[in-house]
């Protein structure tokens, strides 16, 4: 039955990546998409039958000369090629690669935040779970309820201020430079580091917190469980205990969000990076959006997508095949 | 002639006459150890957000008021100006409070309305439509909202009524996700059952028994989704994607940082929005789950933080919760022990 | 315990790991002969179509990597040699019509062309005789042919008018076929036009037939950047233009390794999508007079920025040397504050205007947007506007008063002050408005509001976001007059969307007039309709045959009394209201270079600038 439950997943996951995928190409096109417009807007001093020859032929060039269902079936064509298409970007680069440059920046910062978020909160969280009901655990609390409430831009434009500005501790913008002079070299390694330092900070604030609180939650669960009763009856070690069986089984929760955090992981975090002009995907984004880049945009959401479907259907299935326990059901 | 349906089960009774008891409730809430706080916080803020003409001392959308740029703050002026437009910072303030209020609460309404019907609808009727709403909802989860948020805003316009529809249209999947969870367990309570013997209509059914069942989860969901839209509003118009002519506190941000605060040094013209920010969310937020712990004395107050994480915009945090709030719901003990979807019968409403 | 323990260790050791990257020992301007330059832009381009780099920072790069002809000095209204050394009119057998001096002979022009049944002016250009190309190749008069030629055919080049302007060439491509010839080199028909090349001119000279109009050499001479035919003619077909949207291989290489015969080669390795690095030819063909190099900066850097605070806190802390852009008067009072600075606060040559739209299509009328067609009506809305108020409130100062026949009061050749007849005191001009708005629209609602049968009038003007404090400004000027405005957005592009299609009522538009582009301008904003500037769609005959004969006339003097002539009926439209001329303000550092120079109209970063760079003594 296991195996039926995985293909009927798989299924499940590409039909909703397909209809994400037709979503994505119609959805801009609400909007004016006219490649000719965008690049040519005065006629300047040539006639009408000559502009519009060369509307057409820039229209062709673009792949829109065609009627838009052909243009979608198009699309999907070069989706099966692993081509998103070209950017309106002057000298139409392929979609494909201003991600791809783009990309690395985002995942430092993004994997940067996850690993202290996870490390520092994992800890903060056992903490806080077996010191229950004490300072530790209502301090937990209280930091979380009012973590909630501030946006996390607001903490990151606070720090560029406070850090960056007034005392110089880290610089409030990011280096320009910084991308174009990386040449994994030691000292590029640290300018990154110097840079990065305030935008993973504003996040990892949040981050540290939501997994202190969601590592508790766990933990208390399962230490309430009988089957740690029996341990602790057998007489076994507090921290085996604490390790062995109470942390292992709390994992899984984590894992699951981890799962689903893969496109903000990857998307970055849109708001953060503009407040520090970092250059990763949040902020190739906002410029596809400003100069109206449509391919752009619409790469981009698709690779998002993408990577949470498969993200999700990655994390049910190990959920599946790895927990014995669990029996296969109506999907909730 | 009105046929009314005998109400046996204790539960069912419970929650009518809370319902029915709206001064009672509100003096319930007060009487509540953080429902005060909650109360009182946020009834400031709806007061500051009528009287604003009559708080503020100049009308920030007036442009004959404004004045020198860039002022420090002083007496008059007690937040300074700004530096790009020379317009009163405290007044921005009070006004703003009007747009982030109006633009959560009214998201947060309709975000009830769509996500209880579609919810109801899904669970009780079941088959097509709930295979449908559950489709339609597992597609909204895997895109990413931020920046469909940003392309919607982009082709469909950008004053402030497009704005709260496009929060709705994708702010309702939580929702109906969780009111469905519900619908499955009430469906089954013995009163439903009786109302269906006694061979009412299933509209009937759905609006006079199983809506009102939900009833406390969707107060708290206006209240949570509200403090939720606000950040996201917050956010929207920092990066200069909301309504230009309006002033909302995430557009005061946006132009704090566009016009130059943080080279000028002036910190009061960041700080204070955001603590408007902070204040309106978290007291909404407060209140919602002091209703919730009312209306639900078995929840401990530690899961009310799982609903505060639930329903504000962090995915990956939402997510954690869901795994172990979907048990909890259905009477599933987080340790995995049962089936994933499974519904045990005996459960109450651990919602 | 040791748990909190471990903790607290951890934590220290990541402190004291990214407090240690405090100085990463980077210095942000290495190379003590580089000028760092930082642009806001959306971003910077890898790939250099030649004509159509038209977005942010791709036509001032590609004015540095290629040039043209000649450049305009405005001062002088001369010509400066660049690939070309010297032009003049010819006459039908070919002689110049000079004056002694060696100046143009308009006089004899006006005679020798008197005659109406001949068509074309004949110019002659003589180019020099030392220019190569960046990959080394001499430059010689094909590859200006071939420049003119294919500009003209645009099912090659695709250029779409956009940076080269060929109108008034009199060498015309219909469907990819020559229908009519007017460039004439030693190889490309010049015997048989009757033009005489010697065989050792060969590659220096080119004769041209251009439009009977004076100003038709300005933008063949200004605007057409010259290409290598040998890098283009290869590659270039109808279905791989000149300027492709999506190029070939090797036409994608082209875009990306820019040969060019200009003064600054673009450094391919160290350029990216970041960042522009030039380095200067020192084989450029033009040197000042002593024979030092015309420029005096070795490497050029460009830094993209993608905000302007941003920028404007690299330059304070000295990561770039010049900030390439305008920047708002709001930060002046930053930078006063600063030392070794140099800020830039230059008069401006565009006139903000605002834009009426006075004969709408009809699909698009109507009743309140009837009432712009009055003309009446719209002295009123010039009257109701305060440029000084404006310039207080919105420029901190930082500008001048425009004159209403849209033409920049320090050209006094051209400056015609008849134009600016309105009274000068704001509150007679406030009471003439309402006078004359009484006469049409007399009703008013508890606001102050004039009605039309019962609706309040109500305009919306079309600006992007930074012009919103200005119309801002506007809202309380007419309302003076009882007149509601208020504003709207522009969105991305404004042209297609709103106002080619007369989808608007008003819009903020700046407009910027001078010999160099009066006669297409004159034309394209007052004149012809179409997808042009003519936004409002204006229809004036007398004014349209004023334009007309100020375009075709041969006389200089004749024309500039038209250009004269024009400006008052221009003010009398009331189309294009005036609103203000807004300073340039930039800034640099002094701490490496000095000798910065100041531009009417131009950021720091200008010609003049450029030419007089030097070190500062102080050494970094």
């Amino acid at each position: 039955m296991k195996n039926t439950y995985v293909i009927k997943r798989i299924f499940y996951s590409l039909f909703v990546f397909v209809v994400v995928i037709t979503l994505n190409f119609f959805i801009p096109r609400i909007g004016v998409v006219d490649p000719a417009e965008r690049y040519y807007p005065p006629q300047g001093n040539m006639s009408e039958i000559e502009y519009e020859i060369i509307k057409q032929v820039t229209r062709k060039q673009y792949g829109f000369d065609v009627s838009t269902w052909q243009q979608y079936l198009n699309y999907l064509h070069g989706l099966s090629k692993g081509d998103l298409g070209k950017s309106f970007r002057p000298g139409s680069p392929a979609v494909i690669d201003l991600i791809v440059e783009r990309l690395p920046w985002t995942l430092v910062l993004s994997v940067s935040t996850l690993l202290i978020g996870l490390i520092i909160g994992v800890m903060f969280g056992v903490v806080a779970a077996t010191k229950r009901g004490r300072w530790q655990d209502t301090l937990l609390l209280n930091a979380s309820t009012i973590m909630v409430a501030i946006p996390g831009f607001f903490i990151a434009l606070m720090l560029s201020f406070y850090l960056g500005f007034e005392l110089e501790v880290f610089p409030a913008y990011t280096d320009s430079n910084m991308v174009a002079n990386f040449d994994w070299s030691l000292a590029a390694i640290r300018t990154v580091a110097y840079n990065a330092a305030l935008p993973v900070l504003s996040m990892a604030v949040g981050s540290i917190i939501g997994h202190a609180q969601g590592t508790r939650n766990a933990v208390i669960a399962v230490t309430n469980e009988d089957f740690i009763l029996t341990a602790k009856a057998k007489g076994l070690k507090q921290n085996t205990i604490r390790y062995k069986h109470i942390l292992r089984n709390s994992m899984l929760p984590i894992v699951t969000s981890l799962g689903m955090s893969i496109s903000g992981l990857i998307g970055g975090q849109v708001v953060i990076e503009q407040v520090f002009n970092w250059n990763g995907m949040g902020t190739l984004f906002l410029e596809a959006n400003n100069t109206n880049d449509y391919p752009l945009m619409m790469g981009i959401m698709l690779l998002l997508s993408g990577f949470t479907i498969l993200a999700i259907l990655i994390t049910d299935l190990v959920y599946v095949l790895l927990d014995p326990r669990v029996t296969v059901g109506d999907k909730r | 002639m009105k046929k009314k349906l005998p109400i046996h089960h204790g539960m069912a009774r419970g929650i009518e006459k809370r319902l029915k008891n709206t001064g009672l409730f509100i003096k319930r809430i007060w009487s509540h150890k953080q429902g005060k706080i909650g109360l009182t916080m946020v009834g400031f803020l709806v007061v500051v957000a009528i009287f604003a003409p009559y708080i503020a001392p100049f009308n920030p959308y007036d442009v004959a008021e404004r004045t020198t740029k860039g002022l420090p703050p002083s007496s008059k002026h007690l937040l300074g100006t700004t530096i790009n437009t020379g317009q009163d910072i405290f007044s921005m303030l009070v006004y703003g409070t009007r747009v982030s209020l109006i633009v959560g609460v009214t998201s947060g309404i309709c975000i009830a309305i769509v996500g209880s019907i579609l919810g109801v609808a899904a669970g009780y009727i079941g088959g097509l439509v709930d295979s449908l709403v559950m489709r339609i909802v597992d597609i909204m989860l895997v895109i990413p909202t931020l920046p469909l948020v940003i392309v919607l805003t982009n082709v469909l316009g950008r004053d402030y009524w497009t704005i709260i529809l496009i929060f709705v249209a994708l702010g309702w999947t939580g929702l109906a996700r969780t009111i469905r969870s519900l619908v499955l367990v009430l469906k089954n309570s013995n009163y439903v059952k009786a109302a269906e013997l006694a061979g009412a209509s299933r509209w009937h059914i759905m609006i006079r028994h199983i809506l009102p069942g939900t009833s406390h989860l969707l107060i708290m969901s206006t209240a949570l989704s509200s403090a939720g839209i606000m950040v996201a509003e917050a956010g929207l118009s920092f990066l200069g994607l909301g309504d230009p002519t309006a002033i909302s506190w995430g557009k005061m941000l946006a132009e704090a940082q566009r016009g130059g605060a943080l080279l000028f040094g002036a910190w009061w013209w960041i700080l204070t929005p955001g603590i408007g920010i902070f204040l309106a969310v978290f007291s909404f937020m407060r209140l919602g789950i002091v209703m919730e712990e009312i209306m639900n004395p078995r929840m401990q107050r530690s899961s009310g933080v799982y609903k505060v994480f639930k329903n504000l915009n962090s995915a990956y945090v939402e997510e954690v919760f869901n795994s172990m709030d979907d048990y909890a719901k259905i009477g599933v003990t987080p340790a995995f022990e049962h089936g994933k979807g499974e519904v045990t019968h005996e459960t109450g409403l651990k919602a | 315990m040791a748990k909190k323990l471990m903790l607290i260790i951890m934590m220290g050791i990541m402190v004291l790991c990214l407090t240690s990257c405090q100085n990463p020992g980077q210095i942000h301007r290495p190379n003590a002969d580089t000028l760092y330059v930082g642009s806001v832009q959306a971003s910077f381009p890898t790939a250099y179509m030649p004509w159509l780099s038209r977005e942010g920072i791709a036509p001032t790069i590609a004015g540095m990597l290629y040039d043209s002809l000649f450049s305009y000095d405005e001062d002088t209204g001369n010509f400066v040699p660049s690939i070309g050394q010297e032009w003049y009119y010819v006459d039908q057998a070919g002689e110049p019509i000079l004056t002694e001096d060696g100046s143009i002979d308009y006089a004899r022009l006006e005679a020798v062309y008197s005659d109406p049944s001949h068509k074309y002016l004949a110019v002659k250009v003589i180019i020099h005789d030392n220019i190569t190309w960046s990959d080394g190749k001499p430059l010689t008069v094909e590859d200006v042919y071939y420049s003119l030629d294919i500009a003209t055919n645009n099912l090659l080049s695709n250029h779409a008018g956009a940076l080269a302007w060929t109108s008034d060439l009199r060498h015309k491509y219909t469907n990819g076929v020559l229908t009519q010839r007017g460039l004439f080199t030693y190889e490309h028909g010049a015997r048989e036009q009757g033009y005489e090349i010697a065989e050792e001119d060969k590659d220096t000279v080119i004769y041209l037939h251009v439009n009977k109009v004076l100003g038709s050499v300005m933008p063949l001479f200004t605007s057409v950047l010259i290409l290598p035919k040998h890098i283009w003619e290869p590659v270039v077909t109808p279905q791989n233009q000149l300027n492709s949207a999506a190029p070939t291989e090797e036409t994608l290489y082209r875009y990306r390794y820019p040969v060019g015969s200009g003064q600054f080669v673009l450094d391919t390795e160290e350029s990216g999508s970041q960042q522009i690095v030039l380095r200067r030819r020192t084989d450029y063909h033009r040197t000042k007079e002593d024979g030092s190099p015309l420029y005096n900066i070795e490497t050029i850097k460009y830094v993209l920025y993608q905000e302007i605070n941003v920028a404007i806190y690299a330059l304070l802390k000295g990561h770039i040397d010049v900030l390439d852009n305008s920047v708002s008067s709001n930060y002046l009072q930053l930078f006063e504050k600063e030392k070794d600075l140099f800020i830039s606060n230059a008069p401006g040559t565009y006139i903000q205007t605002l834009v009426l739209n006075v004969n709408p299509v009809s699909s698009e009328q109507n009743p309140i947007r009837d009432l712009l067609s009055i003309k009446d009506f719209r002295r009123a809305i010039a009257l109701a506007v305060n440029q000084e108020d404006l310039i207080k409130n919105v420029l901190n100062g930082a500008g001048i008063p425009a004159s209403s026949g849209l033409m920049r009061s320090t050209l006094p050749d051209f400056y015609n002050p008849d134009a600016d007849y309105l009274p000068i005191d704001y509150q007679a001009r406030v009471a003439e408005a309402n006078a004359i708005l009484d006469t049409i629209v007399p009703d008013r609602d508890k606001d102050g509001y004039r009605l039309l049968n019962g609706e309040r009038i109500t305009f919306s003007i079309l600006g992007s976001p930074g012009e919103q404090d200005c119309i801002s400004y506007l809202e309380i000027q007419f309302q003076k007059i009882g007149i509601k405005v208020n504003y709207a957005a522009k969105g991305t592009q404004p042209e297609s969307t709103y106002l080619y299609t007369s989808r608007f009522d008003m819009t903020l538009h700046g407009v910027s007039f001078s010999l160099s582009n009066i006669d297409i301008m004159y034309n394209a904003h007052f004149s012809a309709l179409g997808r042009t500037s003519n936004y409002g769609r204006l229809v004036n005959r007398e004014l349209d045959t004023l334009i007309e004969n100020m375009r075709f006339t041969l006389n200089l003097n004749t024309k500039y009394d038209l250009i004269k002539a024009i400006q008052p009926i221009l003010a009398e439209e009331y189309y294009k209201i005036p609103l203000y001329t807004s300073n340039v303000i930039s800034v640099a550092r002094t701490d490496r270079f000095i000798g910065y120079n100041i531009v009417e109209g131009s950021t720091v970063l200008n010609t003049s600038t450029l030419q007089n760079l030097k070190k500062s003594n102080v050494s970094r």
